[in-house]
């Protein structure tokens, strides 16, 4: 037992535990503090993997943008009733339960059968940081950066158009 | 130093995956879908920065950015059909969106 | 500096191959900007739309016959490409054309600039999905592309079924792709690149875990399945169909679909194929998983299911849905082939698809706008008070259906041509059976129009047409679908000549 060991298995079981909070409380604004709390599960479980970047960002855009968002469009519609049952299993679900039962199996298996290209276990703490990945960002993937610019921009036109009272001239 | 296997991570990947999938099938409530679907685009992004820092290799780490980009821009357009169908229908509940009979 | 030096290099020798795709960014950014400033006139986005989609074609001619690599690898230019952004282009123009005369659009004063702007988004989103190449960019575009039809689908959101259509389409959408962009994880764990065609070489060296890819590949095909609406990734199709602008419709049903086929083909082609092409065999990289079978049992279930479910429907919209799912099994069954020929009557098919499948869209439309329904019992006697439009829309269906003299027929033909080649007689029985089928369907059509009497009130009783423009864009459609089942040497050649791929 090691603390690298420790540490994932700690937040392995919150991550798990706050997504199973996310999916199956009654109220809307309890599944998003869960939520909140999964992104730092996930984020401080980067930082195990080395990747101190992608850390910082899965807490700016995840717990910073995409909650605030999340929570804004909760308080603005301000439901007060309940769901009536968190999860019903009827027929059309059955069919959904089946399809996740699926996928489970079939990473279970893939992580059973399989010991992958065995890891190069070096250390790649230069390898990701903002530098790095930003050298690389700009210069190999340059173009798909741009193109994330015109999806942003489609997506900002996009919601406008559903959010707006009334689309009048 | 970190001698934590690869599939652990995967394997912890797949289940937050499967959770993100069942929370899209079984909720009514279309807040709560989008957060599911936010749980299994972050599933993503751990089974990537894990092969990634596994394989010495940066491709893995850029495509997250990616990830969380569209997971942004998805988000805002889903919460906005939200605002506009609420407006219409003081609803939120995809099941009770039924004029389109199946 | 000299790594950065040789990375500008290769930018600024690609840019110019790239040209098209920034002429549509150029147009997208000018019509949101445009529509802002000039407020008093409405259709000032559709102008600049059209416009710049035309000059965009010019541009793009400049690319037929090119083969090549750009941006590192991040997307190729190549026959096949150019030629699936010719449709595009095509159907984006001709549905802009057809919005400017939809009443439902233009109702309750509606503002309507970011409608055709968004149509000019989505086809950039469609340019790179037929070029992408790399994970990263097959993600993007796909998004792009989805991003925009989930808004565009509910842009009538004062009607309350566009805006639950909406809703719907959005949720299947993201479920769909993120399972492909698990897939694509697992791709890249197995294999360490995001380069499709690096991947194969990874695959063909033998040195990779065969299961991730397999796994991998099968959720990949959910998000692309999703585009094609295939059977049994299809249950938002009617829904979507029934409840967006019926110009929307057209659009999802003919360009939405044909990008979909577009990034399916080029990836299992460049993923799981050997580089030979003439071998029979030419699926079978993975050796011991049949693809082949699971794109033929795919295919089968598109097209029974779509014709089945299409007998039952009392909706024209919803009717034409179902049959453009079975359109999606009938393309399949050349996939499944995959040979040069497959791929030619593919492309082949999908020139005379979108011809006919827009017209009869169209017509549909032309109906609405007068008769404010798009319910199949409201089509009673419509031979009698329209009867040019009705004999239009007689044509379009005769087409779908597969019966010569029209373009379907010949794409049909083409399509069946190519399965039987390769020997796979049942298939083709089975795409035989269907067609039989969709004729039930499409004959119902033509039976309310013509051969049921109209009902005595008279308040539903006057006669109409179309204002000539729109009437002028049915009757080109019409003249093209007789036009391509007589003579279509032109776009065969095109489309054979289409097929090689950038590898």
């Amino acid at each position: 037992m090691n603390i690298h060991l420790i540490a994932f298995i700690v937040l392995g079981i919150l991550a798990i535990a706050s997504a199973i909070g996310t999916i199956a409380t009654k109220h809307p604004i309890y599944s998003a503090m869960s939520l909140i709390v999964h992104f730092f599960a996930l984020s401080a479980l980067y930082l195990t993997l080395q990747s101190p970047f992608v850390a910082v960002l899965q807490i700016l855009v995840y717990a910073g943008a995409i909650m605030v968002l999340v929570v804004f469009v909760i308080m603005l519609l301000n439901l007060n009733e309940d769901e009536k049952q968190t999860i019903r299993i009827q027929s059309r679900n059955s069919f959904g339960i089946v399809l996740a039962a699926i996928f489970f199996i079939m990473i279970v298996t893939f992580i059973m059968s399989n010991p992958l290209n065995q890891p190069n276990s070096t250390n790649v703490y230069n390898l990701f940081t903002a530098q790095s990945l930003g050298s690389v960002l700009f210069t190999k993937d340059l173009v798909a950066f741009e193109i994330v610019g015109i999806l942003l921009l489609s997506a900002i036109v996009g919601a406008i158009v559903m959010a707006k009272k009334k689309l009048i001239n | 130093m970190n001698n934590i296997p690869l599939e652990y991570y995967i394997a912890l990947s797949g289940i937050l995956f499967t959770i993100g999938t069942l929370g899209v099938i079984l909720r009514r409530n279309a807040i709560i879908v989008f957060m599911s679907l936010e749980i299994m685009l972050n599933s993503v992004n751990l089974a990537f920065i894990s092969f990634a820092r596994y394989l010495g290799d940066t491709s893995g780490e850029i495509f997250v950015f990616f990830v969380m980009a569209v997971a942004a821009a998805e988000s805002a357009i889903g919460l906005a059909i939200i605002l506009a169908l609420f407006r219409k229908k003081q609803t939120i509940y995809v099941d009770e969106v039924n004029v389109l009979k199946h | 500096m000299t790594i950065t030096q040789s990375y500008l290099n290769n930018l600024m020798a690609s840019v110019g191959y790239f040209a098209p795709e920034i002429a549509i960014v150029v147009t997208f950014i000018v019509a949101i900007l445009f529509d802002l400033m000039f407020k008093k006139s409405k259709n000032i986005a559709a102008y600049i739309s059209i416009i710049g989609l035309i000059i965009t074609g010019f541009i793009l001619s400049g690319n037929i016959g090119i083969s090549k690599s750009l941006f590192d690898g991040l997307i190729v230019v190549d026959p096949y490409s150019t030629f699936f952004k010719f449709l595009f282009l095509i159907t984006t123009i001709l549905i802009m054309v057809m919005s400017l005369s939809y009443k439902e659009l233009y109702d309750n004063n509606r503002k309507v600039g970011e409608y055709y702007s968004m149509l000019v988004g989505i086809t950039f989103g469609m340019f790179l999905l037929a070029s992408a190449v790399n994970l990263i960019t097959i993600y993007l575009s796909i998004e792009i592309l989805s991003l925009s039809s989930y808004v565009l689908a509910g842009y009538t959101k004062e009607i309350r079924r566009a805006s639950e259509a909406s809703l719907k389409y959005v949720i299947y959408g993201s479920l769909s792709s993120g399972i492909m962009v698990y897939g694509m994880s697992l791709l890249y764990g197995a294999t360490m690149t995001l380069d499709v065609a690096k991947i194969n070489v990874a695959i063909l060296s033998g040195h990779v875990e065969l299961f991730p890819i397999i796994i991998g590949g099968l959720m990949i095909l959910v998000g692309f399945g999703y585009k094609m609406s295939a059977v049994p990734f299809h249950y938002w199709t009617p829904d979507v169909y029934e409840g967006a602008p019926i110009t929307i419709t057209s659009y999802l049903s003919v360009a939405s679909k044909a990008a979909g086929f577009a990034v399916f083909i080029r990836f299992f082609k460049d993923l799981y194929l050997l580089p030979a092409t003439s071998d029979i065999n030419i699926w079978n990289t993975i050796s011991n998983f049949h693809w082949q079978t699971i794109v033929a049992v795919l295919s089968v279930l598109t097209m029974t299911v779509g014709n089945f479910v299409a007998l039952w429907q009392e909706n024209v919209k919803r009717l034409l849905a179902y049959s453009s799912i079975a359109h999606a099994g009938y393309i399949l069954m050349a996939v499944v082939v995959m040979t040069n020929v497959g791929i030619t009557s593919i492309l082949l098919y999908f020139v005379f698809y979108m011809i006919m499948n827009l017209g009869a869209f169209f017509v549909a439309q032309l109906f609405a706008n007068k008769i404010g329904s798009d319910d199949l019992k409201d089509y009673i006697g419509l031979g009698y008070r329209s009867p040019v439009l009705a004999v239009l829309m007689t044509v379009f269906l005769i087409s779908l259906t597969g019966l010569p003299p029209t373009a379907g027929f010949i794409g049909k033909f083409y399509i069946f041509t190519a399965v039987l080649d390769k020997g796979f007689v049942w298939l083709a029985v089975i795409g035989v059976l269907n067609s039989v089928v969709s004729l039930f369907y499409y004959a119902k059509i033509f039976r309310n129009m013509f051969l049921r009497s109209v009902a005595d009130d008279t308040k539903n009783n006057f006669k109409f047409s179309a204002p000539a423009f729109p009437l002028s864009i049915a009757y080109v459609l019409a003249f093209a679908t007789i036009l391509f089942g007589l003579y279509f040497s032109p776009i065969l050649n095109w489309a054979e000549n289409s097929v090689t791929m950038f590898k």
